[in-house]
């Protein structure tokens, strides 16, 4: 197959496609510096790049003028160091950058490089995100189109606020028809109940391992089709960097977005408790280290930096995905210049 | 056993003691936990479908392939027809397992029949094959000022494809029969 570059030279639909994503990042700018928040930079090239065990970090070495080797990585998300900003004391902040993690499938919706955007606001919970991303979506599409809905392989979607709001215990219930309360801490009995429904499960399955086999099958494929959808509430196992619900400590303040199919984004009501965030960082490097994954330092600037950032929320919402929602791209290789298979490996086709 | 990497469209795989074809296979990794495949599988068996999500950690377990050189005979309702050329015997594919790539056969065509246990399951098309192009309208002055380089044409064998707007009726295209898109125009 032709390489992408010369497809674009060749078709005018590629390249207003590619015209039409420089728009969508200028809007993505427009729309946060109106609302305030300030534009900031920070590393790709980082000592300890992101400790989340599925993920693999791309690593290398940054050598001193005197020939001392330090092993660094390339970010997996900007969200340590944006952390930082925060207990500074900057108080609503974005980040456009890249994202980069190895081992990943090259397309469909993945790319090794990618683009993404994190904001965060201090003194809000994710509930202040939910409703930044509708405004920052409805006011893409607008500017794009001068109207709410898109046209997304073959369907037709009303982008405009309110989503959706679906807690993920009223997804389970709605479409798994289970109750994942009663699960929460029985993984015997949530073996069993995946399996009634018809599921295969796999020996020694955690219960993130459950949730998704029912979850990719069942939930995520019915999301996001007539109106996006903001899946919220996760159950504390999955918690990550959030922080547990006060009115309900079984389940944490995290949400996902689904539009079309495609999943944008992952939001927290951020986690300030240094002593849990050292808990979940120490559990995630032994995890990475059974696994004989690379386990890079805990940094310890970001526990101190957690400890002092006031109430905040964030979010990471890919870009290119984006992109591919507002131009109607199947492909995340249809809004690249040069996908990850171009540069690297052959095309399917090749 | 293999690791999860072969769970590839149109592979074949024993899936609860039942030798299954995957249909679809797309790799998920949600971000936080195990990453993952969602799979659709048909059972070859009974021809339906269900869905199942395999961590990308589990082995799954492909299915051994004879392979055996038929001549392609012709297509009916039940499915695609072939000819083992040494022993005459005949053998057919039902048409749900051989989805778009039927497409692909012409009458007499040699291609490799995959069987398993001698059940017929798939064939096995050469990178690169010509047809002849039954249907093209001829191309409008103005179409490449549009933008517009491509065009759809119909194939002998019933299929679609985009190809440069200079293609004519009755000329002979090459293509790929893994991305299913035209390469250049064969000679005649």
């Amino acid at each position: 197959m032709e390489k992408n570059w010369k497809r674009f030279a060749a078709d005018s639909d590629f390249r207003n496609r590619m015209e039409r994503r420089s728009e969508i990042v200028f809007g993505i700018r427009r729309f946060f510096r109106e609302i305030g928040f300030l534009e900031v930079e920070t590393p790709t090239l980082v000592a300890s790049p992101g400790m989340e065990p599925e993920l693999d970090p791309f690593v290398t070495e940054v050598i001193a003028q005197d020939g001392t080797r330090n092993g660094v990585g390339l970010i997996t998300s900007p969200e340590y160091s944006l952390k930082k900003l925060l207990a500074a004391g900057y108080e609503r902040i974005f980040e456009i950058t890249r994202g980069y993690r190895n081992r990943e499938p090259w397309g469909g919706l993945h790319n090794p490089e990618f683009t993404m955007i994190e904001w965060y606001r201090i003194g809000a919970d994710y509930r202040a995100i939910m409703e930044d991303l509708e405004q920052l979506v409805e006011s893409l599409v607008k500017s794009l189109y001068g109207r709410t809905t898109v046209g997304y392989q073959g369907r037709e979607i009303d982008l405009s606020a309110p989503w959706m709001r679906l807690s993920v215990d009223e997804a389970f219930r709605k479409y798994a028809d289970l109750d994942l309360g009663e699960m929460l801490d029985d993984v015997e009995r949530f073996t069993q109940a995946v399996r009634d429904r018809g599921c295969e499960t796999g020996e020694g399955d955690t219960f993130d391992d459950l949730f998704f086999r029912l979850f990719l099958r069942d939930i995520e494929p019915k999301l996001g089709w007539d109106r996006p959808v903001i899946l919220y509430d996760y159950p504390h196992q999955m918690a990550s960097l959030s922080r547990l619900k006060p009115s309900d400590p079984r389940y944490a303040e995290r949400f996902e977005a689904y539009v079309c199919g495609l999943e944008l984004c992952n939001a927290f009501s951020e986690l300030n408790d240094p002593v849990e965030q050292r808990r979940r960082l120490e559990h995630e490097r032994q995890e990475r280290i059974s696994q004989g994954k690379n386990a890079f330092p805990i940094d310890e600037d970001f526990i101190e930096a957690v400890g002092r950032m006031p109430d905040a929320a964030g979010i990471a919402l890919g870009v290119d995905r984006l992109v591919m929602l507002l131009t109607d791209a199947k492909s995340i290789e249809d809004v690249f210049f040069f996908p990850a298979a171009d540069l690297f490996g052959q095309r399917k086709g090749d | 056993m293999a690791d999860t990497t072969v769970l590839k469209k149109d592979t074949f795989i024993m899936f609860k003691g039942v030798v299954h074809q995957v249909v679809d296979a797309q790799h998920v990794n949600p971000g936080k936990g195990s990453a993952f495949v969602r799979t659709r599988l048909r059972n070859v068996q009974t021809g339906r479908t269900l869905d199942n999500t395999f961590k990308v950690s589990e082995s799954v377990d492909p299915v051994e392939l004879d392979r055996s050189n038929m001549q392609y005979l012709y297509g009916d309702d039940s499915g695609f027809n072939f000819m083992d050329s040494s022993s005459y015997e005949q053998v057919c594919i039902p048409k749900e397992l051989l989805g778009d790539r039927g497409l692909y056969l012409t009458e007499g065509q040699e291609v490799m029949v995959l069987m398993h246990d001698g059940q017929p399951l798939s064939v096995d098309l050469p990178k690169k094959l010509t047809f002849k192009v039954v249907e093209a309208m001829p191309a409008v002055k103005g179409d490449s000022a549009q933008g517009r380089v491509t065009k759809e044409v119909t194939l002998e064998t019933g299929m679609k494809v985009q190809v440069p707007l200079f293609i004519e009726e009755g000329n002979r295209v090459v293509v790929n029969t893994e991305s299913g898109e035209y390469v250049e125009r064969a000679q005649q």
